[in-house]
């Protein structure tokens, strides 16, 4: 049969042209006026995001060139204006990542313009791959806008058919790889939601997020800037965000840094480092540091600073429920979460946020196999109307249930007080954990103070002189408080030296580590 | 600048009086909450310029109990 087929001039160059075309004009992003405005406004583009987030030159992007485009008549492309969701895969710190952006110069990133499959297989990706996934927000996250009605033609239903996708792995994601949300812009509704859905969310401080933003919001009377609604100070205190930062590249500082202590899902374990600390490095000044005053309170960082290995303190949520430190460290280069009183607020107590902030830090700290050390200073529930008002002990209950699901190794140090029910939630119940308590320790089913007048009252009230009464009982209560009078009787295993805290870690660390079971737990952990 | 109180508590003990010169991480008063005493210090170098809370008084999560001129 004779050859009838033409060879090819030279090549697919024309093509290559093409993509080449649309690839350059999706990089253009909403057009110039719009990146002027976004840099103008001190933030970056999502491309420029991307690119200082991820390692230099790692980015490989998915569907760059999706987007609405418009052709002449003769069919050549007028103009492409790319989908507002930018994602792929990078490394961060050598490791693969997924990272999914909002282009905010495009439809100030609304889903007008968004291109529903887009953010929902960077999702997908992340899931199916096992790979950490960084979600860099600005605007409604691919939400809708009031437009949206016009430009679709139909009122859309939140999560009706062909619509759930997002939704499911929003949440989904929390219990299959680590989830850190950045919201570098005004962030509202959708976008809102995947912020807060995430194991760690950073906002930089001219960034607000809310539900549903001042216009919104005037029509209820309340007449506020974005800052006073959403902005950083009423996120990190509510707990809605979990850190604020002055600029964007300490954001992704601060997503480098968390991911440092994870693996990168929930089939893996969290990775060791060398440490160059001493694991038997005695600090003299814990000898000391927890005053012998009982009314008097102590700095709890410096102790956290003095135990773990040097620098390696990673605090979340510092801004909300204040009266428990949390964070990640390391001890003899294994990280482990670290939860720890803080006696500045409170005296330690545990209030509902402080609650609702254990649920979620321990959640995370299962998903993901860390072992937990808990320095322990707690003298109850929060007390008071307020208190009663805001469920304390519901709250409390629902935290002591998520530590007694844990089942990573736990070491708890108790360094001063341990009372009531909030002070018997120090470890999980149920399984065996190792436990110290410093020689500044103290415990009780009650704290003495306030409760001799109700245990001792007819005594007190019979008494001659009630307050000269009420101080004898007192001494002679006292005289049992000793943690030795414990000891003896085997109610608490070992009270140490407290410069022997950092070695017992240490220890603790070196023998949790074969403990940890590189798979997913039974745990599905809600945000 | 304003100082405010971290935590809902009771005045226990005012340490710094209007016009003094404090450094940073002065103690300005001493809250009581849950039987302890929790400082409330100066957050930079400065002169306290007023007091906005007494002895006993309660106060709210937030609330300024003095102001200092830095």
């Amino acid at each position: 049969m004779p050859d009838t087929h033409t060879p090819p001039a030279t090549s697919w160059q024309p093509e290559l042209d093409e993509l080449r075309r649309r690839e350059a004009m999706a990089r253009e992003m909403g057009g110039p006026d719009k990146v002027r405005r976004q840099h103008e406004g001190g933030r970056l583009t999502v491309r420029e995001r991307v690119d200082r987030l991820a390692d230099p030159g790692s980015f490989h992007e998915v569907g760059a060139i999706a987007g609405r485009a418009e052709y002449e008549p003769d069919g050549t492309l007028r103009q492409l204006v790319p989908s507002n969701c930018v994602w792929g895969r990078a490394r961060v710190d050598g490791r693969p990542v997924v990272v999914v952006g909002d282009d905010f110069t495009v439809r100030g990133g609304s889903a007008d313009a968004t291109i529903r499959e887009k953010p929902l297989m960077a999702e997908r990706m992340a899931n199916e791959f096992r790979l950490p996934i960084i979600r860099v927000i600005e605007g409604s996250g691919g939400g809708g806008s009031v437009k949206t009605i016009e430009t679709t033609g139909r009122a859309n239903l939140p999560g009706g058919v062909g619509g759930t996708g997002l939704f499911n792995y929003t949440t989904l994601n929390l219990s299959a790889v680590p989830v850190v949300g950045l919201g570098l812009g005004s962030v509202a509704g959708l976008g809102a939601a995947r912020l807060a859905a995430s194991h760690y969310s950073v906002m930089t401080k001219s960034a607000a997020m809310f539900v549903a933003g001042p216009p919104v919001v005037a029509r209820l009377g309340q007449d506020l800037s974005k800052q006073e609604l959403g902005g950083w100070e009423i996120q990190t205190r509510s707990g809605g965000v979990d850190h604020a930062v002055d600029t964007e590249e300490e954001a992704f500082d601060c997503a480098r840094r968390f991911l440092s202590y994870l693996p990168s899902s929930v089939h893996e374990l969290p990775p060791d480092i060398p440490c160059e600390d001493d694991p038997a490095r005695r600090e003299e000044k814990l000898f000391s540091i927890v005053p012998r005053d009982r009314r008097r309170v102590y700095q709890m960082r410096h102790i956290i600073e003095a135990v773990v290995d040097k620098g390696s303190f990673f605090e979340q949520g510092k801004m909300f429920g204040r009266s428990l430190i949390t964070g990640f460290a390391r001890f003899g280069g294994r990280a482990v979460a670290l939860m720890a009183s803080d006696p500045y607020f409170y005296g330690g107590s545990w209030t509902a946020d402080t609650c609702q902030k254990v649920v979620r830090f321990l959640d995370m700290a299962e998903t993901f196999h860390l072992p937990v050390v808990y320095l322990v200073d707690c003298p109850g529930f929060m007390i008071g109307l307020e208190a009663e008002r805001a469920a304390t002990i519901r709250h409390g209950v629902r935290a002591m249930a998520a530590m007694n699901q844990t089942t990573v190794p736990w070491c708890s140090i108790i360094i001063r007080n341990a009372f009531g029910v909030a002070g018997a939630a120090h470890q999980p119940a149920g399984r065996l954990s190792l436990r110290y308590a410093w020689l500044s320790a103290r415990w009780g089913s009650l704290p003495l103070e306030g409760g001799i007048e109700a245990a001792y009252r007819a005594e007190i009230d019979a008494a001659p002189d009630p307050k000269a009464k009420l101080a004898e009982i007192e001494e002679r209560l006292n005289q049992f408080r000793s943690p030795f009078r414990t000891a003896e009787t085997f109610w608490v295993e070992e009270i140490i030296d407290p410069r022997e805290t950092r070695r017992l870690l240490c220890d603790f660390a070196e023998l949790a580590g074969p403990l940890r079971a590189p798979q997913p737990g039974r745990l599905q952990m809600r945000p | 600048m304003k100082i405010a109180a971290e935590i809902a508590a009771s005045v226990w003990q005012i340490q710094a009086r209007p016009g003094d010169t404090l450094a940073e991480g002065d103690t300005v008063l001493l809250l009581e909450s849950m039987k302890m005493e929790i400082p409330v210090a100066a957050p930079r170098a400065g002169r306290l310029t007023a007091l906005l809370v007494a002895e006993g008084d309660q106060v709210e999560e937030g609330q300024t109990v003095a102001l200092l001129e830095a």
